[in-house]
């Protein structure tokens, strides 16, 4: 699969709320060979600063036709705070489209479960999915602050169902409360996708699992290049005590082959 | 010879300025430039397709190769510091029968060097993966990192006692006719002392420095960020330190000395070079930006044109 490293002209760049921020690059290459799910490596740096060096990692929340891409990201720390500075016309280094993303089915009902930002890599999946099938989006937060695109997802399915823990908004409780309702409503096959914190996609997983219904997961990870180089991205798989790697055989996992009972 | 500073000046009696002469020479093994892929940050090469052109570059050190598959350390295995890198990868990869039979194929049509970095906790094991390369078609020398774990004498690493580098650095070479690199780690009291050892045990060069051992604590946590407490800093924030290592090495040693530690640019290159390296490898640099080799390499060849420097070596500054 062909990658690119490009100055990309950032288009926008908006505060949706505290902290919660929507950046969208001219990055045609990218944009035309993306598939839902996969991410991108973004420098956050300066012309030759080296601190911090590191590029970011960021899925890919949105396509457009006319070349943009979109990440909705949150500010969670140095490098994450320097690429929120950056203004409309400033060029920023991307790398992409990277990793595996989402293997998508179309022929039993698809849910997608997403807890805060981890909406952010499942818009691209549930617009592929609304085209052919029935599509099912819980969505969860702590407030309703922390989901500030949520009518991204809401336009897309009347079987949208959200749940705040504060009842800010939707049903006061968890994603997993609104997964629950729906998986005994479910009788036939049916297909889950999910991206959150890690204990609420361990969770989802355990009610898949029940269920006998497949899922799949985006999972986040500390990463140097992206691209499979430096092996920094590992997590334990389920079956061995071998690692699986974030940036190149995921983001987007068979949740069976992670070992969720690994804590650091 | 005649340097023309303008080549566009032309007559009759005037030479035009050559370009420079960027092939270097490592033991019985040329390298058409002195930029090279550091082991650790390359990969097994096809991870950079399309984004670093491998034809260009002096050469590429493959990741450290075991004599069976190893898994590698459990997450976290980086964090970020100040312009620095702390890994604790584990040295992962995918030991050397299928090193041989599924990485190399394709590394055999890129058109570099190809060096192998290898890795042991024994002797023996250094040995038997050095053997197993020496007949590989495609692999033009050999780099050890000796910075592993010895198991018999209690875990204490090979490159920080000089008699045990040695031993490493006899053994590969009686293993193999491939040039042999000893890849030297910064963490002893005397750099120049286990240079001396492996140079006079054989080697045909010393590359350095391997990472520095450092940690860092998350506050928020309260643990260590590293699930392995330890890990190799590398990055812009080891390059002092790397620099002067290669200048001490180069004036004890007669062997060539191949520059690493926090390369980004090509002032970085020259630097190294000037302290005396033939050589330089490109290592984190390639993470953040893995079109960084070809950049450096440009930047050199410009810098020597610019000076009317003809080869590699004549940047070396006088003693």
């Amino acid at each position: 699969m062909p990658k690119f490293d490009i100055p990309a002209k950032i288009v926008e760049q908006t505060q949706l709320a505290h902290g919660i921020f929507l950046l969208t690059v001219e990055a045609p290459a990218i944009q035309n060979s993306a598939n839902p799910g996969q991410f991108c490596m973004l420098e956050v740096k300066y012309n030759n600063s080296r601190d911090p060096m590191l590029r970011r990692p960021l899925s890919i929340y949105k396509t457009r036709t006319n070349g943009q891409i979109s990440f909705l990201y949150k500010e969670v720390g140095k490098g994450t705070r320097l690429l929120s500075k950056r203004r409309p016309g400033e060029i920023v280094r991307v790398l992409g489209p990277l990793g595996q993303g989402f293997r998508l089915i179309h022929d039993r009902p698809c849910i997608l479960v997403g807890g805060g930002l981890g909406i952010a890599p499942l818009l691209l999946p549930a617009e592929r999915i609304n085209q052919s099938g029935k599509l099912i989006i819980l969505i969860g937060a702590g407030n309703v602050s922390e989901i500030p695109t949520i009518e991204d997802f809401s336009r897309l399915t009347r079987h949208f169902h959200i749940a705040t823990e504060d009842g800010s908004l939707g049903q006061r409780g968890m994603v997993t409360d609104l997964l629950a309702q729906t998986l005994q409503e479910i009788t036939g096959m049916a297909q889950i996708y999910t991206c959150g914190p890690w204990p609420m996609m361990k969770a989802v997983y355990h009610m898949a699992c029940k269920k006998n219904i497949p899922c799949q997961v985006s999972l986040e990870a500390t990463m140097a290049c992206g691209i499979g180089l430096c092996l920094g991205c590992a997590v334990p798989k389920s079956d061995s005590r071998e690692f699986l790697h974030v940036c190149k055989e995921g983001p987007v996992f068979d949740a069976d082959q992670v070992n969720w009972e690994y804590t650091q | 010879m005649i340097h023309q500073k303008n080549p566009i000046t032309k007559s009759p009696n005037h030479q035009i300025t050559k370009s420079p002469n960027l092939s270097i020479k490592i033991g019985s093994l040329v390298l058409k430039n002195p930029v090279l892929l550091a082991s650790g940050t390359c990969g097994y090469g096809t991870e950079l397709d399309g984004l670093l052109d491998l034809d260009q570059v002096g050469g590429i050190i493959i990741k450290g190769i075991s004599s069976s598959p190893r898994p590698g350390n459990p997450p976290p295995r980086l964090v970020e510091t100040p312009c620095g890198l702390l890994n604790s990868i584990g040295l992962e990869n995918v030991g050397i029968e299928s090193f041989l039979k599924d990485k190399l194929p394709w590394l055999r049509d890129v058109k570099t060097s190809l060096i192998v970095n290898i890795l042991g906790n024994s002797v023996e094991e250094y040995s038997e993966i050095a053997k197993k390369l020496d007949g590989a078609k495609g692999v033009k020398a050999i780099e050890v990192n000796i910075s592993c774990p010895n198991v018999k004498a209690g875990g204490i690493a090979f490159g920080t006692d000089p008699e045990a580098a040695a031993n490493v650095t006899r053994a590969v070479k009686k293993a193999t006719g491939l040039p042999v690199i000893i890849k030297l780690t910064p963490n002893v009291t005397d750099i120049t002392e286990v240079a001396r050892k492996v140079a006079s045990a054989g080697a045909d060069a010393v590359s350095l420095i391997n990472t520095l051992l450092g940690m860092a604590i998350d506050i928020k946590s309260r643990r260590p960020a590293l699930a392995n407490v330890f890990g190799g800093l590398s990055g812009p924030a080891i390059k002092p330190i790397a620099l002067r290592m290669v200048w001490q090495v180069v004036r004890a040693v007669d062997i060539p000395v191949i520059g690493i530690g926090g390369i980004s640019t090509p002032d970085d290159a020259l630097e190294f070079l000037m302290a005396g390296a033939r050589a330089v490898e490109i290592g984190t640099a390639t993470l953040i930006r893995p079109s960084t080799a070809g950049d450096v390499l440009a930047g050199i060849k410009n810098y020597m044109e610019t000076n009317s420097i003809q080869n590699i070596e004549d940047l070396r500054l006088p003693e």
